[in-house]
């Protein structure tokens, strides 16, 4: 569908397209009056835009906490550089002081 | 020693040489390597690409150890050295293909998960997890960062600045040299794709095996 078309259908009314595409730019700058009585209205009576913005979400709360998670948690084996990795780079360490 | 020679040379202008707060180089690979290395591993591709961060994070921080005033910890220090370097491999990524290609590029995988009216070609599934849970779980990261390793390097990149660092709209255009508008379109489609990859490979395994 074209943009004129879904102008055609008025600015309250959307698609679900239209509507996570609003969805994702109110994560990132207010959104106008008119382009969030838009996404309200969608959500409103739209439960799979609703059950959508709740995940990508919590995509963003997973995200901004990743650095506590890696401070707690212990790493595994394959997240460690490995003992010949730390020996190039001790003697790089070395040569260039 | 470059440094060593202005200390012993120098006698004239001889510099006020402040022992910085910063620990003994030599250490620096055990104290650091791990924690340095597992924060590149989960912004860059693989393995090597870290490894190397990390070792020029290392040569980069000998060179200016000088100028380590010690108001943060030394390793947020070294975490920041990391961060300029992830982010000098990010702008490479976009040089690679003109920003309307990207554009284009980004608008047709967002196209291709709606049907001609705007409909989700698939709904998402209802899931609502404890997000404790979920943020502690092992697999659910290592999933996480299957699913963002499946992006375009540069669509992950400017998801990782975003989400990852935090950084604002303003500053990853100016680092990346593209419109906020190219931003929010790239970040849109790592949302849907990125969403559609997790309920796939963990939320509907999870309830398969319950």
């Amino acid at each position: 569908m074209s943009n004129w078309e879904e102008e055609t259908k008025g600015p309250l009314v959307t698609s679900c397209k239209q509507a996570a595409r609003l969805i994702s730019i109110a994560m990132e700058r207010r959104l106008t009056l008119r382009e969030n009585l838009t996404m309200h209205l969608h959500l409103w009576k739209c439960r799979t835009c609703t059950l959508y913005r709740h995940q990508i979400r919590l995509l963003r709360q997973a995200f901004t906490r990743h650095e506590e998670v890696l401070d707690r948690t212990p790493p595994a084996d394959c997240e460690c550089l490995n003992s010949l990795t730390k020996q190039r780079m001790k003697d790089a360490l070395i040569k260039n002081q | 020693m470059s440094s060593q020679k202005m200390i012993d040379g120098t006698d004239e202008k001889r510099p006020v040489i402040k022992q910085g707060p910063v620990s003994d180089p030599s250490g620096w690979v055990d104290q650091h390597g791990d924690y340095l290395f597992r924060y590149a591993l989960m912004r860059v591709r693989n393995r090597e690409a870290a490894e190397n961060l990390v070792q020029e994070t290392f040569l980069a921080a000998l060179t200016a150890r000088k100028s380590f005033t010690g108001r943060s910890t030394e390793r947020t220090w070294m975490v920041g050295i990391l961060k300029h370097k992830i982010i000098d491999t990010y702008r490479k990524s976009f040089r690679e293909k003109s920003i309307s290609e990207i554009q284009t590029d980004e608008e047709q995988t967002i196209d291709s998960f709606y049907d001609a009216v705007g409909n989700p070609g698939k709904y998402p599934k209802d899931w609502m997890p404890d997000p404790e849970k979920l943020l502690h779980s092992k697999e659910f990261w290592d999933i996480l960062k299957g699913c963002l390793s499946k992006l375009p390097e540069r669509t992950a990149a400017a998801f990782s600045m975003r989400e990852m660092d935090d950084l604002d709209t303003a500053e990853i255009c100016k680092e990346l040299g593209i419109s906020s508008t190219n931003l929010w379109v790239i970040l849109h489609r790592a949302r849907l794709q990125l969403r559609e990859c997790l309920e796939r490979n963990w939320f509907e395994k999870k309830v398969d095996n319950v």
